[in-house]
């Protein structure tokens, strides 16, 4: 048999499977340390959160299933998540308000982005006065502050930026930021997998990368000091609006100097026997694919246990030509009538959920401690917030919600709920990520029938 | 906010206090009362006149068209309210209000009505104007890794580590629209450890050392070298060197064992020797991404030398091996260095490279007080070159005692310990983030000038997206930047480092940057897509290769030209390739470019009688003869539509759908960002374009006639009246920028009228009436986008006033770039700042 060069040294091919993780003990062992009763299931191993967005919607009669009940009798574009379905729930009737025109007219792909892990309303400005409202996964990430070494992961497999305003007189933080851990500061999330692998577990190869990842930390640690001391001598000379600006930057060296201690706290940093990836590959495909798998080691490492994609940036118009499309995305939603053009929006949706399913697949393939699978310890929202893109309505959203939740949830079903907030959903896993809290967003209460 | 304090400060803070009791006095000649009185005066006789006349038809009672109503019962509402009057202001110059078909305003009564607006309604006077504040700017991308290429001399590639940044108002550099996340903070940390690590030398002395690579060494008839080898063709490889002094070296010697796998891995022996003593001899198999290293203590005398490597394949033992096995394994061995250092012993030694650059000195001193002072001395040079102003003693200080804390520890360098030391400015907001002082306030305006460091940071990073010079630093910290402004304007629009503005300003006020991006089906946009599309499901996969057309008889005729036809149309890809791409992007740059050095007029921006081109971008636009890959200034011939970058491939591809041309996103182009007149955004939940083709009654319509379909709807008329003619006008370039005279096998009419009424019969047409009438409204909009990318902020209100002087004189100055550059820095919003946050909604009126 000969294998190629290429696919014999692919990152993480089968990475369900081969990788090497630190023993389920030591994880134990670690969330016991921590003594958090949050990011943890009932059987004591981590409860994993991650949320995905696909943009411009979906094609609805292709995407929903049409019976709702008990068996989930899989839609065409669904039908990738056949092996895994027994493991989710696909929702129906949620919306975002927020995501709605109101009396913000036109921009309906930036803000849809900007709420959907929100669930509030961006404030219409080209770039002055951002604000939005803090996302799903970092109010988990700040309750839950201090229990893994990273507290969340935020990672993109769309790079591409234009010059130039963004949609209608949003600015362009609303199109490409998902998280946001403050209603002013986005959480930039990163695309290189590169530069997520090295963060996660230090540069070099198998072998050097704690002497480096200890390297680096002792490096900054020297120099906290001296920078937030040059912080303060800046602050006192500047404005108010500039001191803000200042304050950003304090919070980011914070945010360092919690790591340091973070790493300190956890001893030893987990060294995978994988090859440090490649830059952002060239294959779009592939690098929302890489970004999945580097996700999956995060959560098999327990580096993080909450971790944001941004698949695609809502108003995208890429194109696909290895599936035949030279026509944009957000140009043929925009096109449904035609049959045609519908079946490639149809297309493009299922490209997204192969992705999707492959992933899913591989958190199927990985024993917990507990004995269940690592899927089965999760919760993990897939979706957007534009149901259908050709006339931009924001209710019966596209929404996934894959993992029960260490048990919690009734899986392998499509539920319907009637027309209720998108934030309901993120109360419910809030509260069953031991968040203890009421309402989020524009929610209007919990969603109890996932359970 | 510190105000500086210079020696001349008691003459200057002196001269002020007389000028405020000056203005006091003036005032105090009339009363608040009579000034009000005579304020409602010029209201009721010059103002409400002309609003009567040409405004109460619509905006008046019950007519109160866009909620817009001029004899409002809040009479002091109406007109205090700045965001109205900027509309109007903007409506009556860009003759949007009244619409044409009503009377129009002379031109003395909107001068009038202009300068009420300024002075009563934003309260702004204009030989004072409100500069508005200047937020403090963080680094962007390009201007991150251009810093730091000018500051430590190593390229870093910010483009890969940083993420994209935010753009605001239409433009990377805008500070509020640049967030800061923590992940951004963990970077800027890395990185200033790896530059750092990368630039600054960590000992004093070094042994000599020479390094050769892998292709270095050479086999005897030069067809092979070092840096890839297969396993089973015997050769040797050597590379000759000479050395002056006799002496103690060392060798070490890096090699790569590799290959792809296969059934039995491929046996190998590599044999080293010097001058032909065998250094050492191996055996290898097949191994993957094995690093080898073998290290040498040799004494050599002067003289030539040669080393070389020598491969002989084994045999393969016990396994058979077939043909097909043989082939194809591709079992490598590869040097990737040798590294020859020596002679040995202090005589020898020398600085690392880039020593001098860091460290001034021969040696840092041995004593405690010595070092500490000559690490003072090194640091503070450094923060102060970095900050781009002068260092505070304190954090000098603070500097030192990261280096010292470093070199005090035993076997850590003097170097290693300043190294940290640098580590920490690179990661410092000082560094990160632009902040300006100011200087004492002087006697012609109430606010204050930015001190000369700040004014040669906005210079440089507007012109070179990097870090003062040391000629401005050294002019500033002179204080006579201000004097010199001329000249160092002069020198910096002349200096290569100018290109960045070019890159940066022109790539994204015209979106030349996107071209390379775009996503474009060439074979769709030049109308062969469906042509394309049968031919592809006939001939694809069907092998084009030679081996499989042998096996079939004689192909009939019709059969040949279709493939060849097939053939024909996959090679037209590349009319839009890369570097068809990359030579759009150069030529709007070189257009640019060519206004700004030769100081043309922004006219030739719409129309010019030359282009940029190579050959290929000649050959896309239907230029005959020219050749080669260089882009070169040819002259347009006459009644060519060419010229300007309304028809340059960036603009008419940045605006095109996937498969075909946006008239719309063309038109909304020219009015963002060349009429300067933007249209509002689209309300939401509108039909799409194609729903409207249902009234053809199955015929497939032209462009055009849907556009006009779509038109007929009151809400979508009122801005698509404004755009579609403009796009329409472009019709004749297909989207990737290709000239055409048919779209859908219908002729194309180029024929269409602004929304201020002239008409035009094409693009040339249209070009002229673009450089002519509505020149003006081009001047504001190159003049606004200028100031937006030199302050970093949007513009407001209240910067009106400098925008519409610089438009004035460019206008008198025949629309030369030079005008515009030196107005803008020259303007009270970049020469001046308002002191803080908290008055910046206040101008000081009267």
């Amino acid at each position: 048999m000969k294998i190629s060069k290429h696919s014999r040294r692919a990152f993480l091919r089968g990475a369900g499977v081969s990788v090497a993780i630190p023993s389920m003990l030591s994880l134990l062992t670690r969330s016991e340390a921590a003594s958090l009763a949050a990011s943890t299931t009932e059987s004591g191993v981590p409860l994993r959160m991650a949320f995905m967005s696909i943009p411009n919607g979906v094609q609805q009669d292709h995407w929903f299933p049409t019976t709702d009940g008990d068996t989930l009798a899989l839609s065409p574009t669904l039908q990738p998540l056949e092996s895994v379905k027994h493991q989710l729930q696909v929702i129906g009737g949620l919306k975002h308000e927020n995501a709605t025109a109101g009396n913000d007219g036109a921009g309906d792909h930036a803000r849809a982005n900007a709420t959907f892990l929100t669930g509030a309303r961006a404030r219409k400005t080209a770039g002055k006065d951002i604000h939005v409202g803090i996302s799903v996964d970092q109010v988990a990430a700040q309750g839950t502050s201090g229990s893994t070494r990273f507290n969340s992961l935020e990672l993109s497999s769309d790079a591409i930026r234009n010059s130039g305003s963004c949609d209608s007189g949003y600015a362009c933080a609303y199109q490409y930021n998902l998280s946001w851990s403050s209603a002013t500061t986005p959480v930039t999330p990163e695309p290189n997998p590169r530069l997520v692998f090295e963060r996660l577990f230090g540069t070099g190869s198998h072998g050097q990368r704690q002497k480096n990842f200890e390297i680096r930390q002792n490096s900054n640690r020297s120099v906290l000091d001296f920078v937030l001391e040059d912080a303060r001598d800046l602050q006192k000379k500047l404005g108010s609006y500039d001191r803000h600006k200042l304050d950003e930057y304090v919070s980011g060296v914070r945010h360092v100097e919690e790591g340091i201690r973070s790493t300190e706290k956890f001893g030893s940093v987990p060294d995978p026997t994988q090859q440090t990836p490649l830059g952002i590959p060239n294959d779009f495909g592939k690098h929302i694919e890489i970004n999945l798998d580097l996700m999956l080691l995060a959560f098999q490492t327990d580096s993080t246990r909450i971790a944001t994609l941004l698949i695609g940036y809502d108003g995208s118009n890429r194109t696909f030509p290895n599936l035949g499309i030279s026509e944009g995305h957000h140009y043929l939603t925009h096109n449904q009538r035609v049959p045609e053009l519908a079946e490639k929006v149809a297309k493009i949706d299922r490209f997204y959920i192969e992705r999707f399913a492959a992933f899913l697949e591989k958190m199927d393939a990985v024993q917990d401690v507990d004995g269940k699978t690592m899927l089965h310890n999760s919760m993990i929202v897939y979706g957007g917030a534009i149901a259908d893109g050709n006339r931009h309505t924001h209710a019966n959203l596209p929404v996934i919600l894959a993992g029960s939740g260490g048990g919690k949830f009734t899986t392998g079903r499509y539920l319907k709920v009637q027309d209720k907030p998108m934030s309901n959903l993120y109360v419910e896993m809030l509260n069953r990520f031991g968040i203890a809290t009421d309402s989020f967003g524009d929610s209007t209460g919990r969603l109890e029938e996932i359970f | 906010m510190r105000i500086k304090t210079r020696t001349v400060g008691f003459a200057r803070s002196f001269d002020c206090r007389c000028s405020v009791i000056a203005i006091a006095l003036i005032f105090s000649a009339m009363s608040p009362h009579s000034r009000a009185q005579s304020d409602e005066n010029q209201f009721q006789n010059v103002i409400l006149p002309t609003l009567k006349t040409y405004c109460f038809d619509c905006h008046s009672g019950d007519a109160k068209e866009g909620g817009v109503q001029f004899d409002s019962e809040n009479q002091d509402g109406l007109r205090s309210d700045k965001t109205l009057w900027l509309k109007v202001l903007r409506n009556i110059r860009a003759d949007m209000m009244p619409p044409r078909d009503a009377e129009q305003p002379s031109r003395e009564s909107k001068i009038a009505l202009t300068e009420w607006i300024h002075a009563k309604v934003f309260q702004i006077k204009a030989d004072d104007p409100f500069p508005g504040p200047a937020p403090i700017r963080r680094l962007n991308r390009v201007e991150y890794r251009n810093t730091i290429r000018d500051l430590m001399g190593v390229d870093f590639n910010a483009e890969v580590v940083f993420p994209p940044d935010d753009t605001g108002f239409g433009f990377d550099n805008i500070s509020e629209a640049m967030s800061l996340s923590p992940m951004l903070i963990e970077k800027y940390f890395q990185a200033a450890r790896s530059i750092v690590e990368d630039a600054v030398p960590k000992t004093t002395w070094v042994t000599p050392s020479t390094k050769w690579y892998g292709k270095e060494f050479q086999s005897e008839d030069h067809s092979k070298n070092g840096k890839s080898i297969r396993h089973d063709q015997p050769v040797t490889v050597q590379k000759r060197f000479e050395i002056q002094h006799a002496g103690e070296y060392r060798l070490i010697l890096k090699e790569k064992l590799d290959g792809s796998f296969d059934f039995h891995p491929g046996h190998y022996q590599i044999q080293c020797l010097l001058d032909g003593n065998e250094l050492y001899t191996d055996k290898y198999k097949w191994e993957e991404d094995k690093f080898i290293d073998h290290v040498f203590v040799l004494s050599l005398a002067p003289g030539s030398h040669h080393l070389s490597i020598q491969l002989s394949t084994l045999e393969n033992g016990e396994f058979e091996i077939s043909e097909v096995e043989l082939k194809t394994r591709s079992v490598t061995y590869e040097i990737l260095s040798a590294t020859l250092d020596g002679p040995m012993g202090e005589a020898f030694r020398e600085h690392p490279h880039g020593y001098p650059y860091f460290f001034p000195r021969e040696a840092p001193p041995a004593d405690v007080a010595g070092r500490r002072e000559y690490a003072l001395e090194i640091l503070s040079r450094f923060a102060t070159k970095a900050y781009r102003c002068p260092v505070s003693p304190v954090s000098c200080e603070r500097l030192v005692s990261i280096a010292e804390s470093i070199y005090q520890q035993p076997e850590m360098s003097f170097e290693s310990g300043i190294a940290k030391a640098m580590m920490a400015v690179l990661a410092s907001p000082q560094f990160l983030f632009r902040a300006e002082e100011v200087e004492t306030l002087d006697e012609v305006s109430q606010y204050p000038k930015v001190d000369e460091y700040g004014l040669a940071s906005r210079l440089s990073y507007l012109l070179w997206s990097t870090m003062p010079d040391d000629e401005l630093i050294a002019l500033a910290a002179r204080a006579d930047l201000r004097k010199n402004l001329a000249s160092q304007i002069e020198r910096m629009v002349q200096d290569k480092r100018c290109n960045e503005f070019f890159e940066s300003f022109a790539g994204q006020w015209l979106r030349a940057r996107d071209v390379e991006n775009v996503s474009i089906d060439p074979i769709a946009a030049m109308g062969f897509q469906k042509e394309y599309s049968i031919l592809r499901n006939r001939f694809a996969g069907r092998g084009l290769g030679r081996r499989s057309r042998q096996n079939e008889t004689a192909e009939a005729p019709e059969t040949v030209t279709a493939r060849a036809r097939f053939t024909e149309l996959n090679e037209m890809r590349n009319r839009f390739d890369a570097g068809v791409r990359s030579a759009m992007r150069k030529e709007t740059e070189m257009s640019f470019e060519c206004i700004v050095r030769e100081d043309r007029s922004l006219l030739d921006l719409i129309d010019a009688d030359y282009v940029f081109v190579n050959e290929k971008l000649a050959s896309l636009y239907g230029l005959e003869g020219i050749t080669g890959n260089a882009m070169q200034r040819i002259p347009l011939p006459a009644g060519s539509p060419r010229g300007g970058v309304l028809t340059q491939g960036t603009m008419l591809a940045v605006t095109s759908n996937p498969t075909r041309t946006s008239p719309v996103k063309r038109g909304l182009f020219i009015l963002d960002n060349i009429l300067g007149t933007p249209a509002p955004p689209a309300p939401p939940n509108v039909p799409a374009l194609e729903d409207a083709a249902d009234r053809f009654g199955g015929r497939e319509p032209s462009l055009r006639e849907l556009l006009a379909a779509h038109r007929e709807a009151a809400l979508c008329s009122s801005c698509h009246s404004r755009m579609d003619p403009l796009g329409l006008a472009l019709e004749n370039f297909n989207a990737i920028g290709g000239w055409r005279e048919k779209e859908a096998d219908q002729p194309i009419e180029s024929a269409g009228e602004l929304i201020t009424g002239e008409k035009f019969s094409d693009i040339r047409e249209l070009k002229r009436i673009l450089k002519t009438d509505r020149r003006r409204d081009f001047y504001r909009c190159v003049t606004e986008k200028l100031f937006v990318y030199a302050l970093g902020r949007g513009l407001e209100y209240y910067d009106d006033v400098a925008v519409n002087t610089i438009v004035e004189k460019l206008d008198r100055e025949g629309g030369r770039f030079r005008v515009l550059l030196n107005e803008v820095i020259n303007s009270a919003p970049f020469q001046r700042r308002a002191l803080s946050q908290d008055e910046l909604h206040q101008p000081q009126g009267q």
